[in-house]
């Protein structure tokens, strides 16, 4: 090939680059996927915009897009908010205090089902995928049946418990009661899916790992601790962040356990707010949404790859 | 691997056990409002004789202390719960208000008790609360005393979960004939008092007076002239509102004749039946009735009015703050059904655009007046009377109230006695009026009517210089800092004198699901998808598909075939 052929063959190629029958469909299929996609999404993200924005003005409703063109921003409503003004004309419904307490009380009963179901799962994952012992399969698919149950078809009967389980407690002590029972009833609609997750990361650890540990005389719970655990961070990270979103989300539990004892999480003081649609003020409920809307917003963006992973790999039966 | 006959078996276990536990827990549980019928209230906990109250306040009140310090109580706890919108807080604040002054009492005669209240005021209204109220009772988390609305009533009175005040409160017959007779049948079941009036509202048809300024303009025909009058003594029924919506579109000087409320915002629209003569609950069988002639008359209206372009037909499913108040504070419109709480909202909520600016504000208080003329709810057709509606909120007083104090169950009586004493200072004509003025909702006794006309009252409550606990007088100032002006007073005393055209919606445990079937067949109506006979039938045909309903509502009366809504 003389230099001119080989001149006009690197210009073909730059011209026409190599076709690849499988890479060059799915480029195009992963730009149409990816149009499709979103197109689908931009109601929603329009929604949440559109919600962002609210909360950031004077607005008698919610803003719609024919409202932006007359949209004037304000920090007003988030001022309201922090310091429990419901509407700026009101009086304070709840102080400054009360209104960092409902914050509070949201990431306790979000951190507590995150801690119980991590806990409990990665142990319970633990044994179904190591341990051989009689009726695991069994308790393993009954496991997954109770995931089957909704948490609201299961609300009366866990209701019937507390009531009567408080007539064992001192009044004094019922508060921090509800807060506990709170946690674990929501921690244990979670716990059932996390332990089949937490049992596929495990399943996915090689067995001689362990073995050489135990070869060396490490006993079983060390192993699991310092060996098994620091493997299947990824598991533990995304089981986390789903327990703390599911306890953070919580609307029936925290409404039937907690708000009759006069305490509040951002999921009931928001429902309160938009209770009448009538006369709600938008902006402040807004806000609030804003905020509750935070925390899912920036795990799920910090933790894609965990996501992903867990949906790609976290279940073995 | 077990079979598939071993995880059904385990399958159909788990669904016994959880059929089991869910069968005690409903069956140890008191039934839920809308499963429950009237029923008497053997179960309700009555007072007993041993502290009988006298009617003066003072000595009850150290009657009462005297039992409690005796058994070593020197500090009373109870709760309080209220609802409403956020500048209703006297709903709870004003038992607050109470303590404080019966605390006075006591320290003045050297009593060492002092009584605390803890409050908690919900945004929204009274049906949550309700729900709220139940959840609590069974977690023994109820409040004492909870500010709600007497709708709630039989069913609250039927469960047994409320105190039967009629003992302590027939000694207070002073105060019972203050309070406007129509709300103390509000608080009465099977002829005995479960709770103590606390606000109550009317629900004027607002007239823009731009818009009949326009029309006068045009036509020459001055419809503001004696309007109140003329419609208190029947002379304007609604075909005349009719005839004025017609001119106001034909002239051109506004978009729509009539504009109302929207979907379970029921009561206003109920005025149509009462406005028609007719009526939904009959005291003597304990039932609802669909009275079939009235809500044909209502629903031919509605229809009229649609057709003609008066009142859009998707009205039943506008937004509030994007299309009903906007179009009503911007003139859109010559007449409006509303409540007396929407001429202070118009003036907290921008919902009205400057033609200046362009910009979204709420309306001035001048601005209100300078818009709005208001009159009662006309009579449906000649003959007929002009009516308006309330739903008062009332004060309950749980059936276990003061549980949460030391020997709950020696001291019961002097606990109730108490909680219903703080019923009593808490009705004190000041505390009724500041609730009403700062609130925009009307004053449930005549003596509270009588101070909205005090101006030097109103001119010490302006400046707060007014004898209220500091807790009080904080929680309020903003709210009085807003809503204390002379033309929102005197737009309140004038339409109190609604209260003695009132009617009150039933106290049925079903009356919401008859309610929302009406709003159902407004809708349609509206619509244009079914004409009022055929309305009236679906009607007919809903209540008697729902079990519920098929027993508790009686059908009177039918379609009057000859009768048809003078338009002309």
């Amino acid at each position: 090939m003389n230099p001119l052929q080989r001149l006009r063959a690197r210009r073909r190629e730059r011209e026409e680059p190599l076709i690849d029958v499988e890479t060059i469909p799915r480029r195009r299929l992963t730009i149409v996927l990816a149009i499709a996609v979103g197109l689908a999404s931009l109601p929603m993200l329009i929604t949440y915009i559109l919600l962002i924005l609210t909360s950031f003005s004077n607005t008698a409703g919610m803003l719609t897009i024919s409202d932006l063109a007359h949209y004037v921003p304000t920090i007003q409503p988030w001022i309201d908010f922090l310091e429990g003004k419901v509407e700026p004309t009101a009086g304070h419904l709840y102080t400054t205090m009360e209104i960092l307490g409902i914050i509070l009380n949201t990431l306790i009963v979000a951190a507590g089902v995150s801690i119980v179901v991590v806990l409990t799962s990665t142990m319970a994952g633990y044994a179904f995928s190591r341990i051989r012992f009689r009726g695991r399969k069994a308790l393993m698919q009954l496991v997954m049946i109770l995931h089957a149950f909704p948490g609201v078809a299961l609300i009366i009967a866990v209701y019937a418990l507390y009531v009567w389980s408080l007539a064992a407690l001192p009044p004094s002590a019922w508060n921090t009661y509800a807060f506990i029972y709170v946690i674990l009833s929501r921690a244990s609609l979670e716990i059932p899916m996390s332990i089949w997750l937490m049992k596929g990361f495990f399943d996915k650890i090689p067995w001689e790992v362990e073995w050489a540990a135990i070869v060396d005389g490490a006993s079983r719970i060390r192993v699991w601790r310092e060996i098994v655990l620091p493997l299947v961070k990824p598991g533990i990270a995304a089981l986390s962040i789903f327990a703390f979103l599911a306890g953070w989300e919580d609307f029936i539990y925290v409404w039937v356990f907690l708000k009759p004892r006069d305490i509040y999480t951002l999921a009931t003081f928001i429902e309160e707010q938009v209770r009448n649609l009538e006369t709600a003020y938008f902006p402040v409920v807004a806000a609030a949404g804003t905020l509750y809307l935070i925390p899912t917003i920036i795990f799920f963006i910090t933790t894609q790859h965990l996501l992903l992973e867990t949906y790609a790999g976290g279940m073995k039966a | 691997m077990p079979s598939r006959q071993t995880i059904a078996v385990i399958a159909v276990i788990v669904i016994i056990v959880a059929g089991i536990a869910a069968y005690l827990a409903v069956t140890s549980h008191k039934p839920t409002p809308t499963a429950t019928t009237p029923q008497t209230p053997t179960a309700t906990k009555t007072p007993q004789a041993k502290l009988e109250l006298t009617g003066n306040l003072k000595e009850d009140l150290l009657r009462v202390a005297k039992v409690l310090t005796s058994n070593g109580i020197h500090t009373v706890k109870f709760t309080v719960w209220g609802a409403g919108d956020p500048n209703s807080v006297m709903r709870t604040l004003g038992i607050v208000e109470a303590a404080h002054r019966l605390n006075k009492i006591l320290e003045e005669n050297g009593v060492d008790l002092k009584i605390v209240v803890e409050q908690r005021f919900e945004r929204g209204g009274g049906n949550e609360l309700f729900k709220e109220f139940l959840a609590a009772y069974e977690q023994k988390a109820n409040p004492d005393i909870m500010a709600n609305s007497y709708i709630h009533l039989a069913a609250l009175a039927s469960q047994g979960l409320l105190l039967d005040l009629t003992p302590y409160a027939e000694k207070y017959t002073g105060l019972l004939n203050d309070f406007y007779p129509a709300l103390l049948d509000a608080v009465k079941w099977h002829g005995k008092i479960y709770a103590i009036p606390q606000d109550t509202e009317a629900r004027p048809l607002y007239w823009r007076k731009d818009v009949a300024q326009c029309i006068y303009r045009k036509t020459g025909i001055n419809i503001l002239k004696d309007l109140a009058e003329r419609v208190k003594e029947g002379k304007v029924t609604w075909s005349t509102v009719y005839h004025y919506a017609e001119l106001a579109k034909k002239t051109g000087c506004a978009e729509w004749g009539m504009i109302h409320r929207k979907g379970t915002a029921h009561p206003d629209l109920i005025q149509f039946i009462y406005a028609f003569g007719g009526r939904l609950y009959d005291p003597k069988t304990g039932k609802l009735v669909l009275d079939v002639p009235a809500v044909y008359k209502w629903l031919s209206v509605e229809y009229a009015f649609a057709r003609a372009g008066l009142t859009p037909k998707n009205m039943m499913s506008w937004d509030w703050a994007k299309q009903i108040h906007p179009t009503v504070v911007d003139g859109k419109t010559l007449v409006f059904i509303g409540g007396t709480w929407h001429w202070t909202e118009w003036q907290t909520k921008p919902y009205y655009t400057d033609p200046k600016t362009g910009k979204k504000r709420p309306l001035t208080p001048e601005e209100v007046a300078k818009y709005f003329y208001y009159t009662l709810f006309p009579a449906g057709e000649e003959g007929g009377k002009p009516v308006t509606l309330s739903q008062p909120f009332v004060w309950y007083v749980a059936a276990n109230a003061g549980k949460d104090n030391p020997k709950y169950q020696q001291l019961s009586d002097a606990y109730h006695a108490l909680a219903f004493l703080l019923l009593v200072k808490a009705s004190d004509p000041d505390i009724n009026a500041i609730h009403s003025i700062i609130s925009s909702h009307l004053p449930v006794r005549r003596a509270a009517a009588k101070l909205l006309r005090d101006k030097a009252w109103i001119e010490k409550l302006a400046k707060l210089q007014l004898d209220l606990a500091p807790e009080v007088k904080k929680a309020i100032a903003p709210i009085v800092k807003a809503t204390v002006n002379p033309i929102n007073i005197e737009f309140l005393a004038n339409v109190s004198s609604y209260l003695e055209y009132t009617h009150l919606t039933p106290k049925h445990p079903y009356y919401g699901k008859l309610a929302s079937i009406f709003a159902d067949a407004v809708d349609k109506v509206l619509r244009g998808e079914m004409t009022p006979a055929k309305a009236v039938k679906y009607i007919i045909a809903q209540v008697k598909a729902d079990p519920d309903l098929a027993k508790s509502v009686e059908i009177v009366g039918k379609i009057p075939e000859n009768w048809k809504f003078p338009t002309s």
